[in-house]
């Protein structure tokens, strides 16, 4: 929608700016195109209007540079300035008293908003999604109208209207990160990237100047192979007449100081990219635990995995062979040129015939050899995960008896990278030997010319036999220079990438002065509080809650009813959208992050196992602990037992390639740390949802031992997990439905009830099972 | 060696068994099928769609296909807001005309994804890439963040692609795209 349309249209509906609240730009019709209806809200009225005349052939979705700055291959349609065909609209004013709900349904990739009637549901508009919390928004906003509550907090809700860039205007294409891309200047992106060599400013320097003498020497021996071996000492000419033996000895010379010069910039620059490179996956490594879970749960593990490990090692490409040869290969072309010409310039122009063909041939070939080259290793990537999925999934092919279907997809797979390796070798086997004989045939011109010029007593031969073996020396250089481009803007791309984790804010900030939270009493107060991780998909509905120090809470309800939800938000992994939560009268959003963490404990059904001992894994919390300490928490825990019966006990190896633990052992190890934590607040997510009944008995002992005097909100479906709480909270749906403790629950004749009776039938069952 | 009759018996035997074991299937699911004789379909005054089966009428429901990119027209299943399902259709030709193409109206409703006809330009710059693409709604601009999961191959040829705001675009048959528009789809493949 065009500015210019929406002022006409608050024109035609004799609105003033400041009596909108809020507004929303629908832009698709019901059959699959575009169209533009606009929604506006004021304090009494929903106001409409729907494009009648227009037909909109051509859509810039959100995320996409402003029409003008990007070049399009088709001009745009309509423009600001564009007066010649106004939009007519259908509009229409419907009283708010006359809408029940105005609700936000969410389709597939789309949106659509429906308002309810005293005639029923209307579907009003459907929208893609980019305008969707913009459509939250109206709804929320829209609610609290209807129900004579304060606006505020529903209008600043989701994001605003600093999704965009300030200098070109061009929205950002992630919102959580406040840095165009546009805008970042390449150059700067650079000089950031060069700010990690920094530190090593010696080395680099020490490298260049091993390099220049690298070349410099490299340079001299073609001219002493050349003039000075044949035009000289074998002419029994100049100040080398007849010294065949110096002339020989000077260019071994010569070779030895290019290869000590070459293998002491080489290791000196191998040390370095090491160095930065460490630098560089530190960094991003850090900034990663910085970031908050939001940012990893958008995020494939495998993606991120890619960032901390190829983006480095692409940016350390950059450094070694990059950085250093684009100097050397510089230097070497300025050099070789500069001495050609001072020889001889009508031969070095002879020599430079063939070069734009070779220019022509790299600067068109190059880039479908790159191609075939990545598609190789596309598929490449995709056989091999075929392979290693057939391999982790070898019970599954067994159990159906389907080998021979894996043998086919394989061949198939296979097929497919052998035709990319075909089509790849095909190529690069016919145009490296192209190039090779057109550096030859730039040779043959020299020698004919040059021939022709020796037998006419102009030149001398040595000076043509330095001239081709300097023409040698200029090919490498040029194709490398051709390459440059891809290989910049792939090394931009990595370190862009990179530098993306780092520039990410994280959405749960700490507040500028926190509230260091010394000791913890432990009440908790959720009030009013809704939450969701999307726009207009809130998980938690108006939820409120009181704990007091050092009871225990049970949360009930079943799976999907915004439980463990609840405990993110009291964490503060999250935080809430609306309302709000305070420990000990403050909210958490003004405790300091780090002394709210500490003194919260949370066991929950998946535990996490690091690679090392397990005494390791145990004092992860406290790792200044004593031995003793450890040995005391296990044995609260329950864990003491398994562990002595191990072979390496507390110094046995878990995790990944270590010994395996059981589902029980690994709770039991996960409830001592825990208790080892001591946490003031304790939380039990669903801790013993995944064990067997029995060892349920056990864990349920050592939780006991946790539990005492501390504050602890458990969640459970099983109401087992329960039976000691002094409070228990009913959750459905997003809602704390009921309320009370067991027996003011049991009298209701509610959910509760239900749930109790439910699960009684269920552990009857599994008696009838077992016996 | 078993005679060319008994492989056939067999065959048969298989035939059945599969045919059985569907009918086993279908009476353990107790998927409620609506047809033509069972559901009543109708567009309400304000364009929502409302079904009336086994006596009882449902104001607005959705139409949810069960396969969206391999089959358009067949199972799909009928859902009201809170995502209950009322029934499933089994073939669109289970429905007079009207009702058919009224069901296919909500599925453009609730599928709205371009398809991407033409590639114009595909521009790849710091992790992005910059379409411009005509479609079958007009001619779309739309930014794709790279990586693997935002074009994925959902059949052998179809490509689906999203961009930063998670719409979607569609290439119905990548093997049918120009050579230069292949290689800047392939790109980000």
């Amino acid at each position: 929608m065009l500015r210019t349309e929406r002022m006409r249209l608050l024109e035609q509906w004799s609105l003033r700016e400041d009596q909108i609240i809020v507004e929303l730009s629908c832009d698709r019709n019901l059959t699959g195109g575009f169209a533009v209806t606009h929604l506006a809200l004021t304090k009494d009225a929903l106001w409409v209007a729907a494009g009648v005349n227009e037909n909109i052939q051509e859509y810039n979705y959100k995320g996409f540079e402003l029409p003008g700055k990007r070049k399009s291959k088709r001009p745009a349609a309509r423009s600001e300035d564009d007066e010649a065909q106004p939009l007519e609209w259908r509009t229409e004013r419907i009283p708010i008293g006359e809408i029940e709900e105005l609700k936000v349904v969410n389709l597939v990739a789309s949106g659509m908003i429906v308002i309810k009637g005293g005639e029923g549901e209307r579907l009003l508009a459907a929208f893609t999604n980019g305008a969707m919390s913009q459509a939250a928004r109206l709804a929320a906003v829209f609610e609290k109208l209807k129900k004579n509550e304060p606006l505020e907090e529903a209008l600043q809700s989701g994001d605003g209207e600093d999704e965009s860039c300030p200098q070109c205007g061009m929205l950002y294409p992630e919102k959580e990160r406040k840095v165009c891309p546009k805008c970042m200047k390449k150059t700067k992106l650079f000089l950031r990237l060069l700010a990690f060599a920094k530190p090593y400013r010696a080395s680099v320097l020490l490298i260049v100047l091993f390099m220049l003498l690298n070349s410099a020497t490299g340079l001299v021996i073609p001219y002493l192979q050349g003039t000075v071996l044949f035009d000289q000492a074998l002419k029994g000419e100049g100040s080398f007449a007849g010294q065949i033996g110096i002339v020989v000895a000077l260019i071994i010379g010569f070779r030895t100081l290019s290869l000590l010069f070459g293998v002491l910039y080489g290791m000196i620059t191998a040390k370095m990219a090491a160095n930065v490179v460490f630098d560089l996956k530190s960094t991003v490594f850090s900034s990663m635990q910085r970031l908050s879970l939001s940012f990893y749960q958008r995020r494939q593990t495998g993606q991120l995995m890619t960032r901390v490990n190829n983006d480095s090692a692409e940016l350390q490409y950059f450094f070694i062979d990059g950085l250093s040869y684009f100097i050397v290969n510089a230097i070497n072309i300025i050099g070789i040129v500069s001495i050609l010409l001072y020889l001889d310039w009508k031969l070095t122009l002879l020599c430079l015939l063939p070069m734009p063909i070779v220019i022509v041939l790299v600067r068109n070939v190059f880039p479908k050899l790159w191609r075939l080259s990545w598609r190789r290793h596309r598929r490449v990537s995709s056989l091999n995960a075929m392979i290693s999925d057939t391999i982790r999934g070898t019970r599954v092919v067994k159990a159906f008896s389907l080998e021979r279907k894996e043998m086919n997809r394989f061949q198939r797979a296979n097929d497919n990278y052998a035709t990319a390796e075909q089509n790849y070798n095909k190529l690069s086997s016919t145009v490296f030997p192209v190039l090779n004989a057109l550096t030859q045939l730039g040779g043959m011109f020299i020698w004919a010319f040059g021939g022709y010029m020796i037998m006419q007593g102009q030149v001398a031969f040595g000076l043509v036999l330095t001239f081709v073996h300097y023409m040698h020396m200029l090919y490498g250089p040029i194709e490398f220079m051709n390459n440059i481009v891809g290989w910049w803007s792939h090394c931009m791309t990595a370190s862009q990438r990179i530098f993306e984790i780092q520039d990410t804010t994280p959405d749960v900030r700490e507040s500028e002065d926190p509230v260091e939270l010394k000791r913890m009493r432990g009440e908790i107060e959720v009030s009013n509080i809704t939450f969701g991780y999307e726009p207009n998909k809130p998980i938690l509905k108006q939820v409120s809650l009181k704990v007091k120090p050092g009871q225990m809470v049970g949360v009930v309800g079943h799976s999907g009813a915004g439980k463990s939800t609840l405990v993110n938000l009291i964490s503060r992994l999250y935080d809430v959208n609306e309302g709000s939560i305070r420990i000990d009268g403050i909210d958490v959003k003004d405790i300091a992050t780090g002394s709210l963490r500490s003194q919260i404990g949370i066991v929950s059904q998946d535990v996490y196992i690091f690679s090392g001992s397990i005494a390791e894994n145990i004092a992860y919390a406290k790792p200044d602990c004593s031995m003793q300490d450890i040995l005391h928490a296990s044995a609260i825990a329950k864990a003491h037992d398994f562990i002595e019966k191990l072979p390496d006990g507390y110094d046995t190896i878990v995790g990944t390639g270590g010994y395996n633990l059981s589902g029980g052992e690994k709770q039991r190890l996960s409830i001592a740390r825990a208790i080892l934590h001591n946490p003031r607040l304790l939380i039990l997510d669903e801790a013993t949802a995944s064990l067997d009944t029995e060892t349920e008995l056990h864990i349920q002992e050592a939780l006991e031992a946790l539990i005492k005097g501390r504050t602890t909100i458990a969640i459970a479906h099983r109401l087992s997990t329960l039976r000691n709480a002094d409070y228990l909270v009913v959750m459905d749906q997003g809602k704390v439905i009921e309320e009370g403790t067991h027996s003011e629950l049991m009298g209701k004749d509610g959910f509760y009830k239900d749930l109790v009776r439910k699960h009684d039938e269920a552990l009857k069952m599994n008696e009838v099972i077992i016996a | 060696m078993k005679t060319t009759e008994a492989l056939l018996e067999t065959e048969t035997e298989t035939k059945g068994n599969s045919e059985a074991s569907g009918r086993e299937l279908e009476n353990a699911a107790k998927i409620h099928y609506l047809t033509g004789s069972n559901a009543k379909f109708r567009k309400t005054e304000g364009n929502m769609l409302s079904v009336t089966a086994d006596g009882e009428t449902h104001p607005a429901v959705y139409v949810h296909c069960s396969f969206p990119h391999t089959n358009r027209t067949s199972y799909l299943s009928i859902r009201n807001i809170d995502n209950k399902e009322i029934g499933m259709i089994r073939s669109l030709g289970d429905f007079d005309e009207a009702t058919a193409k009224l069901l296919e109206e909500q599925m453009q409703i609730r599928y709205f994804c371009p398809e991407i006809t033409k590639v114009l330009s595909m521009k790849e710059e710091f992790g992005y890439s910059y379409w411009e693409a005509e479609t079958t709604a007009g001619v779309c601009r739309f930014t794709v963040r790279n990586g693997g999961a935002n074009a994925k191959l959902v059949t052998a040829v179809r490509l689906v692609i999203s961009d930063v705001n998670g719409n979607r675009f569609v290439i119905p048959d990548i093997g049918k795209l120009g050579d230069k528009e292949y290689r800047m789809v392939e790109t980000i493949m």
